[in-house]
């Protein structure tokens, strides 16, 4: 006999995440780094650092930190990361 | 009744099983068709419409609608009058001091603990006594499974997506348990937690694996908390010295003790948070002097005060086991005791 069930799943939900769209470059840019606040992120940032300003032409690299590594990151710093023109948050394990 | 979720229609019940395990819905046990008859009597039973919100995930702004609440509920096996205990556990959960997206997400690989108090424990047949921490009964285990299912399906917290954990441990199957309230010399855990008296309520934790202990050679109360001690200062040391949440967990051949030398709830705790201590310098003798430095001689407690030890009374009446369950990471997740079937938002008639 046929059984007809539900879907458990969030369905519609994950439709309203996209990808954010791409800069066309990265020279002249100001881009935000963003770490999780474990310390491994601090050697990867800072070779990732450079290779943002000598490779790519980045005009200044903004570095911020989490306060707490497990939780969303504050207020302030979303409203801050307003103004760059990319941001690239990352975790060091 | 209008129910939102897509619809999908199998030839058998064995049909189902595979159309679940093929998508990822499962927990890699089978499960319940949640059919749209067995939805709505959760619902029913609950007294919420489908679209009640029982809050929003922060991180990934994700809806806990009852109706997913209720589909989940009924895959892990969940009859509708266990259901209002499911959506108080993600009331709970939903709340900020718990952090349930770190909680879940971390590879540390807590699960989420559920402590059953009040009068429900009786009504859906909990049984906080034999095998208290592993499959004791119907409502318990299924309780607990529905919670992991509902982070697996709604919140995508299926293992190598967003719960990053690198082991785990067994308690992601179902981490749920009525406290023995029958057989208990203290108010209960949830009274202790400012619950009133004949309220049922559940406390949620982000807790680690229990972690098993044994003394039956002492009826002192400081002799049998040394032994629990001893095990959350190994905690301390291997895992994670940062002052959190812990359980334990006393059998009644162990609360006879207690009860006999007239030691309160507060009394154990005091006990526990004056003793449970290590140096950071300890560290240097399980390998992990690395990080030392220069906070050798730095003291941590166990729990940032008394108040952060669950006592819970659990377990069969022979036998000095007990057990410890540590934190997942000192204070980043906080215990949450949240009353079941109550409405905080409703207002009196005459409001």
């Amino acid at each position: 006999m046929p059984i007809e069930m539900l879907d458990p799943t969030h369905e519609a939900d994950a439709a309203r995440f996209t990808l954010a769209s791409r800069l066309p470059a990265l020279a002249g840019k100001t881009v935000g780094v963003i770490s999780n606040g474990k310390r491994n992120t601090s050697p990867f940032f800072d070779a990732f650092e450079h290779a943002l300003v000598e490779t790519h032409g980045v005009t200044d690299v903004v570095r911020r930190t989490k306060s707490n590594y497990s939780a969303p990151a504050d207020a302030n710093l979303v409203e801050e990361a307003r103004t760059w023109d990319a941001l690239i948050a990352g975790i060091g394990d | 009744m209008t129910l939102v979720s897509k619809r999908y229609e199998v030839a058998d019940i064995l049909a189902a099983q595979e159309f679940c395990h093929s998508r990822n819905w499962t927990d890699g046990l089978p499960v319940v068709p949640p059919t749209p008859e067995a939805v709505e009597a959760c619902l029913d039973w609950a007294l919420l419409p489908a679209e009640h919100l029982v809050g929003v995930e922060p991180v990934r702004e994700r809806a806990v609608t009852a109706e997913k609440l209720a589909v989940n509920a009924v895959m892990a096996g969940c009859l509708p009058m266990y259901f209002p205990v499911v959506v108080a556990a993600f009331t709970a959960m939903l709340e900020e001091p718990f952090l349930m997206h770190g909680a879940t997400a971390s590879t540390g690989g807590c699960a989420v603990l559920t402590i059953i108090n009040g009068p429900v424990r009786n009504e859906l047949g909990m049984d906080g006594t034999f095998n208290a921490l592993a499959a004791s009964d119907r409502a318990t285990t299924c309780i607990g499974r529905a919670i992991r299912l509902v982070l697996c399906n709604l919140l995508d917290a299926r293992p190598g997506d967003v719960d990053r954990s690198t082991l785990g441990h067994p308690g992601k199957f179902s981490y749920c348990l009525a406290e023995d309230e029958e057989h208990m010399p203290w108010p209960s855990l949830a009274e202790d937690r400012g619950i009133p008296s004949g309220t049922s309520a559940l406390t949620v934790m982000a807790a680690g694996a229990p972690r098993q202990v044994m003394n039956e050679w002492t009826t002192h109360p400081e002799e049998i908390l040394d032994t629990f001690v001893a095990e959350m200062k190994a905690n301390m040391r291997h895992y994670s010295i940062w002052p959190g949440n812990y359980a334990i967990v006393l059998p009644p051949q162990l609360r006879a003790h207690f009860a006999k030398a007239g030691w309160s709830r507060r009394d154990i705790a005091q006990y526990v948070f004056d003793h449970a201590r290590i140096y950071r310098r300890e560290w240097i003798d399980v390998g992990k002097a690395a990080v030392v430095g220069r906070h050798g001689d730095q003291q941590y407690a166990a729990i940032p005060d008394p108040e952060h030890l669950l006592i819970i009374a659990a377990g069969g009446p022979a036998g000095g086991f007990g057990a410890v369950i540590p934190p997942w990471l000192g204070q980043k997740s906080k215990a949450v005791t949240v009353a079941i079937g109550a409405c905080v938002d409703c207002a009196p008639p005459d409001a």
